[in-house]
């Protein structure tokens, strides 16, 4: 019996946190999480700046899904003050969405395959990141933080959607023809990952489990489908869903997505109608609150936000999806082998920057 | 003549000499290799051996005497038997073999991996000894195809290294060099058995508290490993019967290149086992290949 830490800080972990695991053996039989490593305060922070300065401090909140949080920020301001944002704004806003959520799936399929010790898979990975990047940045300045969302609208118009869509095809080609074949055919991939870390259905509905994890476990949720946001409802796409449950259904999961994306991408550049793409100069916004949710890479975000009339926030409250997920890694480490509990956890695709805030 | 024979076959060739350039060599290809296939440039020729002399360099950390000791002397002795295995592979016709020498060049080949485990633990780190007890059942799991392998080939040969690769039959050399090559991957800590140094579990394994000067013993031993493990693989696989020296010479680092390309391509296109699957793996398929070519060898077929 021994208590091994895995955190905070770790090769296997992309952020500070720690999950301690006691083992027999190599056999887990228990886990502990602890977060807070990453507190920054920002919820208090957006309490204490004004909205335009709120918008930038939100960005910052996470370093793969930045565009979601300015986006919720912004969807939160337009909900309290009824501001109606133009239809070319929402295309592109599906756009930047569905770029982040290839970079945040491709990143995690690297690191996914970096933690099984699949070094080649995860340079491809990675050098599709890459190009992933390239057409974020090519469209809003920036690689990271990208300042693209503002209430009412974006701040800046796709204006070469030629370089856009040949980037896309590449990544979808790529992907259907090299990633998808190795990561579901490879038997080192299927022997680490099938039948390992597994999420029952019914487990995943009793923690709450969101997003990609939650479709790998057999149930169908999606916002984008269910509750339709931006331009979602114009557009045709899959919700794959697997009943596995298994780290092998959240790869598969995750990989078809990135497909799904393409696809989006490719049809939003392609039905954007012209116009204006924000309104004029920023709104005031008035006494209210809202409620938003939409959903991000790794599954539902939740923003809370109350305004009292002046130009701050009374409150705004962040739920990000690793924090409905996080609790479901002691239920998947249980009984498995301590070489399993670096993919185990990473399945989750954690932010814990997010959840820290 | 047999003593200054067998000073140039410890300090120049296989020896020394050879192994130290060779084995850098060798991590070098392998690691450049790697970084193709990956789309990567990848390091200069002379990266391993610049690696070396940095650690080298450097200062270690301060340590208790008697542990610091220990952990200068085991990777010190791994160095010096890794080399004495690579000086006794009889690649000259001049070279020094004796009857009995495959248990000499096992016993060497054995030490390495063993200073390893007892190394990981005498660093006193939790990870230390994961990576320790991680690399001793992977012993247990390698060694039991490697050995039978080993054993069949010898078994009509004076158990002498010089010997094995021409008496024993073809279909059993066959089956005896599939079962050893399997093993190679394992003992260089290669992908898909890179086990006992998977760093996104367990850090280095045995050698994670080990820094400096020390840790450039484990590397200088490993790349030594990588010349004797290769070279004893060159040998087996090619019966030099009335070749001359300079063929004989060329053949051996030809075929020890050649398993070193063959070793980090697999390395590159898998991702790694886990303990149990790698001891199945070993004990099902690796083993009944050696024992197929044990019984072979044993019927005399």
């Amino acid at each position: 019996m021994s208590k091994i830490p895995l955190g905070p800080f770790h090769p296997a972990l992309e952020e500070p946190y720690k999950i301690e695991v006691t083992c027999t053996g190599e056999t887990i039989t228990d886990a502990e999480i602890t977060v807070g490593f990453n507190f920054r305060g920002i919820e208090w922070l957006a309490e204490r700046k004004n909205y335009t300065q709120g918008i930038a401090l939100l960005e910052r909140v996470c370093g793969i899904c930045s565009n979601v949080h300015t986006m919720m920020f912004c969807r939160a301001v337009e909900s309290i003050g009824a501001i109606e944002v133009p239809e070319r704004a929402k295309y592109i806003r599906v756009v930047m969405a569905e770029a982040e959520r290839l970079h945040s799936h491709l990143l995690w399929a690297g690191v996914a395959c970096n933690l099984i010790g699949f070094e080649t898979l995860f340079m491809t990975c990675f050098s599709l990141r890459e190009q992933v990047m390239d057409v974020l940045e090519g469209i809003s300045g920036n690689r990271v933080n990208y300042a693209m969302n503002r209430p009412g609208g974006v701040n800046r118009d796709i204006t070469d959607p030629a370089s856009v869509l040949a980037a896309i095809r590449t990544i979808a080609d790529v992907t259907t023809k090299q990633l998808i074949p190795v990561l579901t055919t490879d038997p080192t991939v299927r022997a680490r990952c099938a039948g390992v870390g597994i999420l029952t259905r019914e487990d995943a509905i009793a923690y709450g489990a969101v997003g990609p994890m939650a479709r790998a476990s057999g149930i169908d949720i999606d916002l984008r489908k269910s509750a339709p946001y931006e331009a979602y409802d114009q557009l045709s796409f899959d919700v794959p869903v697997r009943q596995e449950g298994d780290v092998f259904a959240r790869i598969v999961i995750r990989a078809l997505e990135i497909l799904e994306s393409c696809k989006l991408i490719e049809q939003a550049i392609e039905m954007m109608p012209v116009g204006p793409i924000a309104g004029g100069l920023f709104p005031t916004v008035p006494e209210g609150e809202a409620c938003v949710r939409i959903e991000a890479p790794r599954g539902e975000v939740i923003y809370y936000m109350a305004s009292n009339g002046t130009d701050m926030p009374a409150r705004v409250r962040v739920r990000t999806p690793t924090f409905a997920n996080m609790p479901t890694a002691r239920v998947m480490a249980l009984g498995q082998g301590l070489s399993d509990l670096a993919l185990i956890q990473a399945s989750i695709d954690p932010c814990y920057s997010c959840t820290d805030r | 003549m047999t003593a200054s024979f067998g000073a140039i076959q410890l300090l120049v060739f296989p020896g020394l000499l050879y192994a130290f350039v060779a084995g850098f060599f060798m991590e070098w290809l392998q690691r450049k290799i790697n970084a193709r296939l990956q789309g990567r440039i990848g390091p200069p020729f002379y990266q391993p051996f610049f690696d070396f002399v940095k650690l080298l360099g450097k200062k270690p950390i301060p340590r208790p005497p008697l542990q610091g000791f220990i952990m200068t002397a085991l990777p010190a002795v791994s160095v010096v038997a890794t080399l004495g295995a690579v000086a006794i592979l009889p690649v000259l016709s001049t070279g020094i073999g004796f009857s009995g020498d495959v248990i000499l060049l096992v016993s060497l080949i054995e030490v390495g991996p063993l200073l390893a485990v007892l190394g990981g633990f005498a660093s006193r780190s939790l990870w230390g000894g994961l990576g320790a007890s991680r690399e001793a059942v992977m012993t247990a799991a390698y060694n039991l195809p490697f050995l039978t392998a080993l054993i069949a080939l010898a078994w009509n040969s004076d158990l002498s290294i010089g010997l094995l690769a021409t008496t024993a039959p073809w279909h059993v050399r066959l089956l005896a060099m599939a079962a050893i090559l399997l093993c190679l991957p394992a003992k260089l800590h290669l992908n898909p058995f890179s086990i006992s140094s998977a760093e996104q579990e367990i850090y280095a394994g045995a050698t994670t508290e080990y820094d400096g000067p020390r840790l450039a013993l484990w590397e200088l031993a490993h790349s030594f490993e990588w010349v004797a493990l290769t070279g004893l693989f060159a040998l087996l696989s090619v019966p030099m019967v009335g070749v001359a020296d300079l063929w004989r010479v060329l053949i051996f680092v030809g075929v020890s290149l050649a398993v070193v390309v063959v070793l980090s391509v697999a390395a590159a296109s898998t991702a790694r086992l886990k303990l149990a699957q790698t001891a199945r793996w070993f004990w099902l398929w690796g083993f009944l290949l050696a024992l197929s070519a044990l019984g072979l060898a044993l019927a005399g077929i």
